[in-house]
C-alpha cells in the first residue's frame, strides 16, 4: 500500500525497491563489513552481516560499545567501511573500495538527540530533505507526514518551542517525508523518561507500520527491542551474536551471553545429563544439548530466570535450596532474591504473596516442570 | 544502471568522511595567506646574514628589550588586579547598578590608546586638569606623567577590558553547584572564590594575561605619545628615519620571537588540570551573593576603572570639543576620514569572517593533522604586532605584488591577518555549540556535504561570524600602526587623521574625530555585551546542546 505523501516521481528518481531482485538480496545487506576508526587497532564492528526485507523492523539490542551506532553509521554511509559489503536495495554502496556518500543513500536518520535544526520551523525541518518538488507540493507532503506522526498544527513552531516527545516525532516525521528507502534510528527513545517512553513506541511502532517504512532500530534496552520489532538482531563484541523474532530469541538464546541480553536471569554452573541437569539448588530437567551424544556428565551454564522457577518452603535441612535473602514485592508479583549455599544469587517471581518470608530456607523447582535452557561451561561463556 | 552515482574513493578506506575539495582548498589558501608576512620577513631578515647579530645590538635592542619587558609585567600585573575584582563583583554579588556597570567597565575596549593617551595627558600631567583641581587645596604638584607611569596607566586601562571578558565568561559558564559545594562544606565567601573559583578561572586568567601581554607588546600609539620606548615604537621609529629597511625587520623578527615567547608562557601558566564542567544538563543561574555593608565598596570597586577609563576620557574629549566650538578653533575635517574608517573596516570585518569559515568548518568539523596545521598558521596574527604585519607587506607588495602596494586592499589584507584569529575564535565557539548530528541529519537528507554547509552549517554559525565581523571592525577601527605605514598617501581615517594631530600634541583638534570614532566603534561592542544577556539564543542554544554518547 502506498503511503499517501508518496508521488509518482519518487518511484523513477532513484532505487526501486520493490523490484523483485531487491526482495531477493533485501533492502539492507552487509555481508561479514569491518569498520574501524583512524588511529585505532581493534575495529569497532567485525565480520558484521544483516539481511533486512523489505517492510522489516529490526532491532539490533547491544550494551553501549558493543558497536550498534557504528553499524548504523556504516549503513548511513557516515563511516567507511574497511572490509565487506554494504548493499542497498541491491546496490553497492559501501566497501573498501566503493564508497557512495550518505545523501546518495536515501536513508531516512533519528538521532538519539533528534539533531533537529534550530533555525527552521517543524514545517520547515521537514520540508528541508524534499528535493524536486514545487513549494506547493513541499507542503502539501510535508503536511501529510506531520499529520502522520500527530503533530498537525505545530507547522510553524520552532524546535525549542516542542517537547521532547514532540521533538522526536517530528525527527521521525522528517526522515520519512523524503521517502526513504529504510529508517534508521538510534537510541531514539533514551532522552526521555520511562512512561513517555513507552507510550511513544508504541506510536512509533504504528508510524513506521503505517508508512509501510523498513526500519532498523538500535537501542540497549531489551524490552523495546522485544516489543517492537519483527526481529531482533542481538548484538555480541562488534558483530550480530543472534538474530530471529523476538520469541525465538527470547526462548531460544544460543549462547549465555545473548540470554543475558535478551532478559534478566542469573547463570549457575551445573552438570548434565540426559535431559537433567544438577546444582547446588536441585536438580532439573533441562533442554536437549546438542551435539555429541553425552554419556558422562558435562559442566554446562544454567538459565534461571525468575519467571520460570518456583520456590517451596524446605522440609528438611537436607534438601538442597537456599535461603531467602529478599522479598521484593512488586504489585502484581513478589520477587525474591535467594542465596544458595555458594553465595550465589538466583531470583524467583511468585505471584502469592503469603507465606515465605525472609530468612527462611526453600526449595527450588522449575514452573510446570519446564526444561531449562543449558549451555556449555566454556570459559567466557558468558562474557561478551 | 548506476543510479547512486558509484565513484571509487582511492583512499584507504576507515573511518569519518573527508572534507570536500573547496574546503580544503580554500582553508589551505588562506592558510597560506597568513603565513606570508612571517615568511617573508624571514626571508627579508636572511639577506642581513651574518651582519644581523651587529643590527640587532647596534640598534641599542638591548635597552628596549628590557623597558619592553618591564611594561609587560607591570600592565599584565595591574589589568589582572582590576580585572580579576570586576569580573568577580560584576557575575556574582548584587552590587548597585550591576548590569549598567558590567556593560560600563568593558568599555574602554572602544578607545584607542592614542586617545587614552591623550587624554591621560591632559588629565593627569604636571599641568593637566587634576592638578589644576589639586592646586585649589594647596596640594603638592603631581609628578611626571610621561615615561613608564602614563604609559603602564594607559595600557591598564586598553587591556584590563580584555581579560575581564575571557574571565567573566568563565565565570558566568562555571557550574554554580561547585561554589555551593564548598559553601556546604563550610568554607566562606572568600575562602570559596580562593580555594574554588580562582583555580577554576586560571585559564580565563592565563588566556587574559597572553592577550594583555601581547596587546602591550604591539601598542605603538600609546608609548609613542607618552614617551617611552618599547621594541614597538623602535621599529617604526628605524622605519621612518631610515631608508635601509633592512633594520626594521630583523627588529621585527626579534619582536616576533618575544611574542612567540609570550605564547609558549601562556602554556605554562593555565596548567594541566582539567577544566570541563563535571555535570550535564542546563546551567542553573546561580544565586549572586548578598554583600550586605559591602555592596557600596564593591560598587566603588567596579566604578574606578569605568570611572577613569572610559568617564574621564570622554569627559576631557568632551570639554575640548565645547571649548573648541565655543572658541572657534579649528577641528579636524571628519566627513572623509570617516567614511574611509567606515568602509575599510567593514570591508575587513566582510574579508576576515568570510576567511575564517572554511578555516573554522575545517578545523572543527574534520580533525586531521592537516587541520590542525592550517589552525596554528591561522594563530599567527595573534602573535604579530601589526607594524610587523604591515612592514614584511610592504616588502611583500614593493617586490612581489607592486600593483597592490598604495592600495586599500594591502591594508584590508594586514587587517585580515591580523585579525583572523578573533573572528576563528568566534566563529569556533558557535560552531563547537552546533551539534554534529544536525549536519548528518542534513546529508542523511541527500544534501551534499556542500550544501549542508550553505543550508544549515553557515545559518547556524550566523551568531557568530557577527559577533567575530562586529570584534574585525572595532579593532579595524582602533587600529594604528598599520593603517600608519599601509595607508595609500593622502588616505585617511579617523585614527591616523587623530595620530597626526595628537603626535603634534594638537589635542584639542582631534575631539570631534576622537569621539566620533569612540562612537563608531561603540556600536558592534555595545551588540557584542548585551548578546550575552540575549535570552531568545540562550533557547537557541539550549536546542543545540550536545549530548554525545557515541559509541566508538
Amino acid at each position: 500500500m502506498k503511503a499517501p505523501w508518496r508521488g509518482s516521481r519518487s518511484e523513477n528518481r532513484t532505487l526501486n525497491t520493490n523490484s523483485p531482485s531487491s526482495v531477493a538480496s533485501g533492502v539492507i545487506h552487509l555481508e561479514s563489513v569491518e569498520c574501524s576508526y583512524p588511529g585505532s587497532e581493534i575495529p569497532a564492528i567485525s565480520d558484521f552481516s544483516l539481511l533486512v526485507q523489505p517492510g522489516e523492523f529490526i532491532s539490533i539490542l547491544g550494551r553501549s560499545g558493543a558497536g550498534k551506532t557504528t553499524a548504523l553509521r556504516v549503513i548511513a554511509g557516515f563511516e567507511h567501511v574497511t572490509s565487506g559489503y554494504v548493499r542497498i536495495g541491491g546496490q553497492l554502496v559501501g566497501s573498501s573500495f566503493v564508497h557512495i556518500t550518505p545523501d546518495q543513500r536515501r536513508i531516512g536518520l533519528v538521532f538519539q538527540d533528534y539533531a533537529l535544526f534550530p533555525h527552521l520551523s517543524v514545517a520547515g525541518n521537514v520540508e528541508f530533505g524534499l528535493k524536486g518538488y514545487s513549494t506547493f507540493e513541499k507542503r502539501v507532503r510535508a503536511a501529510a507526514v506531520v499529520d502522520l506522526v500527530g503533530m498537525g498544527g505545530y507547522e510553524s513552531r520552532f524546535i525549542h518551542e516542542l517537547s521532547g516527545g514532540q521533538q522526536q516525532r517530528v525527527a521521525i516525521a522528517r526522515a520519512l517525508a523524503p521517502d526513504p528507502i529504510a529508517l534508521l534510528m538510534d537510541e531514539p527513545f533514551s532522552n526521555l523518561d520511562k512512561q513517555l517512553r513507552t507510550v511513544l513506541r508504541r506510536d512509533v511502532k504504528n508510524i513506521v507500520t503505517e508508512a509501510g517504512a523498513t526500519t532498523i532500530l538500535v537501542t540497549h534496552d531489551r524490552e523495546e527491542a522485544l516489543a517492537t520489532s519483527d526481529r531482533v538482531a542481538v548484538m555480541g563484541d562488534r558483530s550480530i551474536e543472534q538474530i530471529g523474532t523476538p520469541e525465538e530469541v527470547y526462548l531460544n538464546p544460543v549462547s549465555a551471553a545473548v540470554a543475558k541480553l535478551i532478559g534478566p536471569c542469573e547463570l549457575i554452573s551445573g552438570s548434565y545429563r540426559a535431559g537433567l541437569v544438577e546444582t547446588e539448588a536441585g536438580t532439573f530437567p533441562a533442554r536437549e544439548l546438542t551435539g555429541d551424544a553425552l554419556s558422562e556428565p558435562k559442566q554446562v551454564l544454567v538459565l534461571m530466570r525468575a519467571s520460570e522457577l518456583e520456590i517451596n518452603a524446605a522440609k528438611g535441612t537436607e534438601d538442597r535450596g537456599g535461603i531467602i535473602e529478599l522479598r521484593e514485592f512488586e504489585g502484581e508479583f513478589s520477587e525474591y532474591t535467594i542465596r544458595l549455599d555458594s553465595g550465589a544469587l538466583i531470583r524467583v517471581r511468585r505471584r502469592a504473596a503469603e507465606g515465605l518470608s525472609k530468612g527462611q530456607r526453600v526449595v527450588v523447582q522449575t514452573r510446570n516442570n519446564l526444561p531449562l535452557i543449558v549451555f556449555p561451561n566454556v570459559p567466557g561463556a558468558s562474557e561478551i | 544502471m548506476n543510479f547512486l552515482g558509484v565513484k571509487s574513493t582511492g583512499w584507504k578506506s576507515s573511518g569519518k568522511q573527508r572534507p570536500p575539495a573547496l574546503l580544503i582548498t580554500s582553508a589551505v589558501f588562506v592558510a597560506i595567506a597568513a603565513l606570508l608576512p612571517v615568511v617573508y620577513l624571514i626571508a627579508r631578515s636572511a639577506e642581513a646574514g651574518s651582519d644581523l647579530l651587529d643590527i640587532v645590538l647596534q640598534a641599542n635592542a638591548l635597552p628596549v628589550f628590557g623597558r619592553t619587558f618591564l611594561l609587560i609585567i607591570l600592565v599584565t600585573f595591574f589589568s589582572l588586579l582590576v580585572a580579576i575584582p570586576v569580573a568577580w563583583l560584576t557575575v556574582k554579588t548584587d552590587i548597585p547598578l550591576g548590569r549598567a556597570l558590567s556593560v560600563a567597565s568593558v568599555l574602554p575596549l572602544v578607545i584607542p590608546s592614542f586617545v587614552m593617551a591623550t587624554t591621560v595627558i591632559e588629565m593627569y600631567s604636571p599641568k593637566g586638569i587634576l592638578q589644576g583641581w589639586l592646586s585649589v587645596f594647596g596640594l603638592s604638584r603631581l609628578s611626571e606623567i610621561y615615561g613608564l607611569t602614563g604609559a603602564t596607566l594607559v595600557l591598564v586601562l586598553m587591556t584590563y577590558p580584555y581579560a575581564l571578558l575571557m574571565i567573566r565568561g568563565t565565570l558566568r559558564r562555571m557550574d554554580p553547584a561547585l561554589e555551593e559545594a564548598a559553601r556546604a562544606m563550610g568554607y566562606g565567601a572568600f575562602r570559596t572564590f580562593i580555594t574554588v573559583t580562582l583555580p577554576l578561572i586560571r585559564p580565563a586568567i592565563a588566556a587574559g594575561s597572553l592577550l594583555i601581554a601581547l596587546y602591550t607588546l604591539s601598542d605603538f600609539g600609546g608609548v609613542a605619545l607618552l614617551r617611552y620606548q618599547t621594541f614597538t615604537s623602535t621599529i617604526m621609529i628605524q622605519y621612518e628615519s631610515s631608508l635601509d629597511r633592512t633594520v626594521a625587520a630583523v627588529l621585527s623578527l626579534v619582536l616576533v620571537a618575544f611574542a612567540v615567547f609570550l605564547l609558549l608562557g601562556e602554556g605554562f601558566i593555565r596548567g594541566s588540570g582539567a577544566y570541563h564542567r563535571s555535570t550535564v544538563g542546563a546551567v542553573r543561574r546561580a544565586r549572586r551573593i548578598d554583600l550586605g555593608r559591602w555592596r557600596w565598596i564593591g560598587f566603588l570597586v567596579v566604578l574606578l576603572p569605568v570611572l577613569v577609563g572610559l568617564i574621564i576620557p570622554v569627559g576631557v574629549l568632551g570639554h575640548w570639543l565645547v571649548r573648541g566650538l565655543l572658541h572657534d578653533q579649528e577641528l579636524l575635517p571628519l566627513l572623509i576620514p570617516a567614511r574611509n574608517s567606515l568602509y575599510v573596516s567593514l570591508v575587513a570585518a566582510l574579508v576576515t569572517v568570510i576567511a575564517a569559515l572554511p578555516v573554522t568548518i575545517l578545523v572543527v568539523r574534520f580533525k586531521s593533522r592537516l587541520s590542525r596545521l592550517i589552525d596554528r598558521s591561522t594563530y599567527i596574527g595573534f602573535g604579530l604586532p601589526g607594524v610587523v604585519v604591515a612592514l614584511s607587506l610592504v616588502f611583500f607588495a614593493i617586490n612581489v605584488a607592486l600593483p597592490l602596494y598604495q592600495s586599500i586592499w594591502l591594508l584590508v589584507f594586514a587587517y585580515g591577518v591580523l585579525f583572523l584569529p578573533t573572528s576563528v575564535g568566534a566563529l569556533r565557539s558557535s560552531l563547537m555549540q552546533v551539534n554534529p548530528r544536525i549536519e548528518e541529519a542534513a546529508q542523511g537528507l541527500g544534501k551534499s556535504q556542500l550544501r549542508v554547509f550553505f543550508s544549515v552549517t553557515i545559518p547556524l554559525v550566523m551568531p557568530g561570524a557577527f559577533a567575530g565581523g562586529a570584534m574585525v571592525f572595532l579593532l579595524t577601527m582602533k587600529e594604528l600602526p598599520a593603517t600608519l605605514i599601509l595607508s595609500p598617501i593622502g588616505y585617511r581615517t579617523l585614527s591616523t587623521s587623530i595620530w597626526s594631530s595628537a603626535s603634534e600634541a594638537f589635542f584639542a583638534k582631534t575631539a570631534a574625530a576622537a569621539l566620533l570614532l569612540i562612537l563608531v566603534a561603540g556600536v558592534p561592542t555595545a551588540y557584542l555585551t548585551l548578546r550575552g544577556y540575549g535570552s531568545s539564543s540562550e533557547k537557541l542554544n539550549q536546542t543545540l546542546t550536545v549530548t554525545s554518547n557515541e559509541e566508538s
